[in-house]
């Protein structure tokens, strides 16, 4: 079953044009990789689909429901969850808030329940107390959960990013570039907290860097290039496809010569 | 010559316990280890040390806790808060301590809405005075002009301030940072020119006067004694109110817009109507606490309402502490107390009370609630400490 699909999708900035009609489908319960050099238009894309930034013309349907003049919130509520590349975590709360912050969409109460604690407040806050620990666990980061969420080292952060997204039940995650600046081992845990998650019925659609991780675990790869979208498909037929291989090696001979082996 | 330990930072969540606790633990090992180091023979109890450990322990019995504010409900603590507000005005049974405490507690309420406001959901408004002075004179011109009952006009000024609060909001919450706190501002000064002008309603620079006591039902609050039973009546109530709120899924949605935007988003928060919601429960607030202010004063006039006013309250809860709810409340006992305080020397008054403001924010940054407990162990362990160095030397 289809559950994103993004259809000639054009937006610029100052006349450059970052994505040029890039059509996309994402099937709902796989994991679907996005790779690209720097400057390909991949946070553009994920920009454009959690409703950061608007494009210039084209659409993007998730669910067969049109989203494209959604704002963020609207489409994190329809079920789109989402980690960013610069870790925005809540430092302000303690680990355990942090995750049940993720569940409110899902909790009840307004203001004036909430500040008459009512009694299915007090149950509803219990539940997710209960909830967001098990999902701490899951995490291996029920230690700490007591800790404020800025006090724990950047990949703990990372994971508890990812734990947050999850919390709120979403049916497609958006993972832009979760093992950026994290050590060979964390890369680890990180692939397998997303194979999880695939199994647990989340579709996954990760932007990575990092082809090791990407090529293992995603089902399928999309390739973009100067904002087009140049290869599709398995990650071996990615990997042979000699279009790909030019747009990389191009960058690597010039520019970029620490790029990764395809 | 040893050199000192760290203090206890105390930062959130990582301290199980009171802070205090901790704190006790560090004059101690500070204790021991500056002893072995210079190799005196320990000594198993000295009563020195009761000095500083009975009223350290003392402190922690009663000092708020403001790094675990968040995920306890109410405690043993605040049936103290609330025992001494209640026996306090009949053992200090003096009309002038009263008098004084009545207007605490209406800066209190004002300074706990807009704590909500600025600490949890790090916003800034500098236009709160206006909706204090809507809620005044809503209860003023509703109690003179077309003899409403107090009780109702009390209610009435806040949903004034409310409806006022979310026509203004729209437009204003969608500045960040400066901007808002410029349009905040000009809000303010508006309300103050629109106030002055409109002679027929507001009675112009003059104000109004004659507003009845504050009743409810036959019973009328006319004495000091009363009055401050009134205003700290519903200190507590709005208290209450405001600590279910952080404690529940709106706290945690406040702090997730004050940290991050994007991410609040990300799991579905509506930000811009967050934002909304809590500007219109301050400003509710903020009309309780004019209605009342009216009732008591008797009066209601501009000038009452002006910038001025705005930064005090806010010094209030910067002073206080912000993100805890504790803060507020004792920023606004501490500022009414001092004005009072200085108020006898005159045109020195103002030059005194800025120093002392400074020297707050100096050395308390986060607030009086945060620092307090640890500045007083830094203290008295010094203290302690510079006594036995000396003993040493001789």
């Amino acid at each position: 079953m289809l559950l994103l699909s993004i259809e000639e999708l054009i937006k610029e900035y100052d006349g450059i044009r970052a994505l040029d009609r890039v059509s996309l489908k994402v099937e709902k319960g796989r994991i679907k990789g996005l790779i690209g050099p720097n400057g390909a238009g991949k946070s553009t894309l994920f920009h454009l689909i959690s409703g950061v930034e608007k494009p210039d013309s084209g659409k993007i349907f998730f669910k067969e429901k049109n989203i494209t003049s959604m704002e963020p919130h609207e489409r994190s509520a329809l079920g789109i969850g989402r980690t960013f590349q610069t870790l925005q975590i809540w430092g302000n709360m303690t680990v355990v808030e942090n995750i049940m912050a993720g569940m409110n969409r899902r909790l009840k109460g307004g203001f004036l329940s909430c500040g008459l604690w009512l009694p299915w407040i007090r149950r509803s806050e219990n539940e997710a107390l209960k909830e967001a620990k098990e999902i701490l666990d899951s995490l291996g980061l029920l230690g700490k959960w007591e800790s404020l969420a800025s006090q724990l080292p950047y990949g703990k952060q990372k994971l508890l990013e990812l734990g947050r997204a999850l919390a709120m039940k979403p049916e497609l995650l958006l993972l832009d570039e979760p093992a950026s600046g994290l050590t060979p081992l964390e890369i680890e845990q990180l692939s397998e907290q997303v194979s999880q998650i695939r199994q647990e019925g989340v579709t996954v659609f990760i932007v990575e860097h990092h082809m090791g991780m990407v090529m293992e675990i995603a089902d399928e790869i999309a390739v973009l290039h100067n904002g087009e979208l140049i290869a599709e498909g398995t990650p071996e037929a990615v990997r042979k496809n000699p279009q790909v291989i030019e747009a990389y090696l191009a960058r690597r001979s010039h520019t970029n010569p620490a790029l990764p082996e395809l | 010559m040893v050199a000192p330990l760290p203090l206890p930072t105390g930062e959130r969540g990582r301290v199980r316990g009171s802070n205090l606790e901790i704190g006790i633990l560090h004059v101690i090992a500070r204790e021991t280890m500056s002893s072995r180091t210079a190799k005196v023979p320990q000594t198993q109890f000295r009563k020195r040390d009761l000095f500083y450990l009975v009223p350290l322990w003392f402190i922690s019995l009663i000092a708020p806790d403001p790094y675990l504010y968040h995920k306890k409900g109410f405690k043993k603590k605040d049936i103290f808060y609330l025992a001494v507000i209640c026996l306090a005005p009949l053992i200090w049974s003096d009309s002038h301590f009263h008098h004084l405490m009545v207007l605490a507690g209406i800066y209190a309420i004002l300074a706990l809405g807009l704590s909500l406001f600025m600490g949890y959901a790090g916003q800034i408004s500098l236009g709160h005075a206006a909706f204090f002075g809507i809620g005044a004179y809503t209860t003023a011109i509703l109690t003179t002009r077309y003899a409403v009952p107090t009780f109702l006009a009390f209610w009435a000024s806040a949903l004034t301030a409310a409806l006022i609060a979310h026509l203004m909001g729209r437009p204003i919450l969608k500045l960040k940072g400066y901007f808002l706190a410029l349009a905040t501002l000009g809000f303010g000064e508006i309300f103050l020119v629109i106030v002055r002008e409109s002679t027929n309603l507001t009675g112009g620079v003059i104000g109004i006067f004659g507003i009845p006591w504050f009743s409810v039902l036959g019973f009328s609050f006319d004495t000091y004694l009363k009055q401050y039973y009134l205003a700290w009546g519903v200190v507590t109530g709005l208290f209450i109110f405001s600590k279910n709120l952080v404690r529940s899924k709106v706290g945690r949605a406040l702090l997730a817009v004050a940290a991050s935007e994007d991410a609040a988003s990300s799991v579905g928060m509506n930000v811009s109507k967050t934002k909304l919601e809590i500007f219109v429960l301050g400003a509710a607030f903020a009309g309780w606490a004019g209605s009342l202010f009216a009732c008591i004063m008797s009066t209601a006039s501009p000038e009452a309402f002006s910038l001025g006013f705005t930064i005090l309250v806010v010094m209030m809860v910067v002073l206080g502490g912000m993100g805890n709810l504790y803060g507020p409340i004792g920023g606004a006992l501490l500022l009414t107390w001092l004005m009072d305080l200085l108020s006898k020397y005159q045109e020195y008054s103002l030059p005194i009370y800025s120093v002392i403001l400074i020297l707050f924010l100096i050395f308390f940054p986060d607030g009086i609630g945060a620092r307090l407990n640890v500045r007083v162990i830094y203290l008295i362990g010094y203290w302690a400490k510079k006594k036995k160095r000396n003993k040493g030397k001789l």
